[in-house]
């Protein structure tokens, strides 16, 4: 029953409101968790079971009647589903401790699962509205999440991310109406062959460009950023950790790769396009993380220039590359995720984000400052770590693909990453210990109990790589490589 | 055909009257206007319920809202706009139209389509069983809305 | 693709051209969302004028119709960011909410 990822946090999001007016904490977290615990274990468990054989192709019927629900659940979008689940379980987790003094905490755990949901439903859909339809209810949600504080910065981050995700829709749109004007149907598999049968390369590069665009603004990647520095840091640490670890991927990474390899398929143009892009988003948000004080500030750039990475990796087109983007998509999911919920342990500690002011809070909060470290160690690549071995696939996928620039250029940023990472580790957690934190204490159980999870992840995936790699990527990349075949043969209802 | 083109150039004509003017409820209501225009060019495309959707739905219940803002704001009328935008706008504005225009002309017969075959079903068949992933969708989209504007208006007794 | 799409195609185009171009130049936030309503107008004119075209008006409908519910709820939560913007700062002028160096 594949609906249950879309339905079931969509009926627990509809009966916290209610739950929560009798009880205003203990059973909305416990509610919300569980949603989340249960999507986890179906997904990692009997997920690979349902597409050992294969996609899994879902009509549903209702009452006797088949009903037009069609879902697919393959490689890629099972892989995608993990990531949804693990991270939002920890920043569920996290969520327990870190949401009491915001108040209204049922209210947030229902958009919370609204947005898992419309992240989900984006995920299984097959069909180019659909996409965009559940892409809107997990913005919808994300709006209101950004906003949660409702301080005047979390207002005004809210409202420019909104104007600009509408101009997303309204690119995305365009497209679609294009597509559906030239091939007659919306759904992945019929769009793929008529687009195979129609001579029809430069409307379908506007197309593109213009899906490019869309998706692009979803991602945040460069010159599409604008909104990420103001609206990851303004909002609560568990929905930053989930903007930066799940929504940009979900609504703009598997989105654009979906349409791109599995129904334009991957054309040399495209992807010397997405290189480009991912490239330039790398090196400039890299350069730009560089000379933040605000802690989250600097995470958000990050987010833009990892994302720039994954989009490197999978532009890459060979299943080298492909493995490789989407193994650090999942990496960076984790890692990203983590740093954000140990910057709001930080910020919920010391009241501030700002490195200046902190120094040497690894004396007063071991955990938290140890899980920052594995979670920045991730990102920048560091062996053992899980996030070593998916740039190190991407930089060989580059060197096997012929475009040695690129691999060096991946090298360098690293060195970037590693530079600015080493400036927050320095600033906020080594050093000495700033006397206004003398008395600070360790983050509450909840929050720690969430690093500790999401660091262990990143550890044990670091060391396990090659069956993680095996079991959850290599799927997920085969999909991808065989570019629209996989949709034409196996999908078509 | 005429009488489509003079009301979608009264809907363009409206919906930039709605950006330009300066007064905030001439805004609305211009915009009210626009929404009216369009759901009767769809009402002449064959389309009755997307016409009575964008009627009752857009140029109803968002004006609605629209003018409860407007009243809560009320101080937003002393916001000034750019002067520059007055003959910037109308300006790239008219440009675009001319090379919409050439574009269009130069486009003609150049994008392949399919053709497609005939439906069938009346429109509720259509939603109900064609596109019902969309109903799913359509339901979390209004729950997120719902749940947002609960968020947004709650009690503030203590906030970060 | 027949000469009536272009036709349809030339007016949405331009409805969101005028939005984006809006967006650019207003500065009242209230403003700035009647720009994104418009933008919305030209989208659903281009998305049933696709239909209409194929003679597959059914589905482009259903399309509309479900656009027009996302576009309410759109609004309904920005309208509730600009009321509480305008309840803090006592203004609707998007330049004083500059504070964020995006």
């Amino acid at each position: 029953m594949i609906i249950l990822f879309v339905a079931l946090p969509l009926v627990v999001a509809g009966i916290l409101p209610l739950v929560g007016k009798v009880s205003r904490r203990v059973v909305p977290d416990l509610l919300a968790n569980a949603a989340l615990l249960f999507l986890l274990v179906y997904a990692a468990i009997t997920g690979r079971h349902l597409i050992a054989g294969g996609p899994v192709l879902q009509q549903l019927s209702w009452f006797g009647e088949p009903v037009a629900i069609r879902l697919a659940l393959d490689g890629f979008s099972l892989f995608m589903l993990l990531a949804i689940a693990v991270v939002g379980l920890a920043a569920c987790l996290f969520s327990i401790d870190y949401m009491e003094h915001y108040g209204a905490k049922a209210n947030y755990y229902a958009l919370f699962l609204v947005m898992v949901a419309g992240m989900n439903g984006l995920v299984l859909a097959t069909d180019l509205f659909s996409v965009y339809l559940f892409m809107e209810v997990a913005a919808v949600a994300s709006y209101a999440l950004v906003a949660f504080g409702l301080g005047q910065d979390e207002l005004e981050a809210a409202f420019k991310y909104l104007m600009l995700s509408v101009v997303a829709t309204a690119f995305i749109l365009v497209s679609v109406a294009v597509i559906f004007g030239m091939t007659g149907s919306l759904d992945f598999a019929g769009v793929a062959k008529a687009l195979q049968e129609i001579n029809a390369g430069a409307a379908v590069g506007v197309a593109s460009a213009f899906f490019l665009v869309g998706f692009g603004l979803k991602a945040a990647l460069i010159p599409f950023h604008a909104w990420l520095p103001d609206a990851h840091p303004s909002a609560p640490a568990p929905i930053s950790a989930v903007l930066s670890g799940l929504l940009i991927k979900v609504s703009g990474i598997y989105a654009m790769t979906r349409i791109f390899l599995n129904v334009f398929g991957l054309t040399p143009a495209l992807s010397t396009v997405l290189m480009s892009l991912g490239t330039l988003s790398m090196v400039v948000a890299a350069f730009l993380a560089l000379g933040q004080k605000d802690m989250k500030r600097m995470l958000a750039y990050s987010s833009i220039s990892q994302v720039g990475y994954i989009v490197l990796g999978i532009g890459i087109g060979t299943p080298l590359g492909i493995a490789g983007g989407l193994f650090h998509l999942f990496n960076h999911a984790l890692a990203k995720g983590l740093l954000f919920l140990t910057s709001g342990s930080v910020q919920q500690s010391t009241g501030t984000r700002n490195l200046d002011e902190m120094g040497g809070l690894a004396k007063r909060m071991p955990i938290t400052a140890a899980t920052n470290l594995v979670g920045a160690l991730s990102i920048v690549g560091i062996p053992p770590l899980n996030g070593f071995w998916s740039k190190l696939i991407i930089i060989i996928a580059l060197i096997q693909a012929g475009h040695p620039v690129f691999a060096l250029i991946a090298v360098l940023t690293s060195v970037l990453t590693l530079w600015y990472f080493l400036l927050m580790q320095r600033k906020a957690f080594f050093g000495k210990l700033n006397e206004k934190w003398a008395a600070v204490k360790e983050a509450p159980f909840w929050m720690t109990a969430a690093t500790v999870l999401l660091a262990l992840l990143c550890v044990g995936i670091g060391i396990l790589f090659s069956s993680t790699v095996t079991t959850w990527i290599q799927p997920a990349a085969d999909v991808l490589a065989d570019g629209v075949h996989a949709v034409i043969g196996s999908w078509g209802f | 055909m005429i009488v489509q083109t003079a009301l979608l150039i009264g809907l363009v004509l409206f919906s930039v009257l709605a950006i330009l003017l300066r007064d905030l409820l001439k805004s609305a209501i211009s915009l009210a206007a626009a929404s009216l225009l369009l759901g009767i060019i769809f009402f002449r495309m064959n389309a009755p319920y997307a016409g009575v959707f964008e009627i009752s739905v857009v140029a109803g219940l968002i004006t609605v809202l629209f003018i409860l803002t407007i009243a809560l704001t009320k101080a937003g009328d002393e916001v000034r706009e750019s002067r520059a935008a007055n003959w910037v706008f109308p300006l790239f504005f008219i440009a675009f139209i001319i090379i919409d225009a050439l574009v269009m002309k130069g486009l003609l017969r150049k994008i392949p389509a399919l053709a497609s075959g005939a439906e069938t079903g009346t429109f509720g068949d259509v939603l109900w069983k064609g596109r019902t992933f969309d109903l799913v969708g359509q339901i979390a989209v209004i729950l997120a809305g719902v749940f947002a504007v609960l968020a947004l208006f709650r009690k503030r007794d203590k906030h970060d | 693709m027949t000469n009536t799409w272009y036709f349809y195609l030339f007016f949405a185009a331009a409805l969101v051209f005028a939005g984006i171009l809006g967006l650019l130049l207003r500065r009242n936030l209230i403003k700035l969302f009647i720009a994104i309503e418009v933008i919305a107008k030209g989208i659903s004119l281009l998305l049933l004028g696709t239909g209409f075209v194929k003679d597959n008006i059914l589905v482009a409908q259903t399309l509309v119709v479900t656009f027009i519910v996302v576009e309410v709820s759109l609004v309904a939560t920005a309208l509730a960011l600009i009321i509480n913007i305008y309840r803090q700062t006592k203004s609707l002028d998007v330049r004083k909410l500059a504070r964020l160096k995006g």
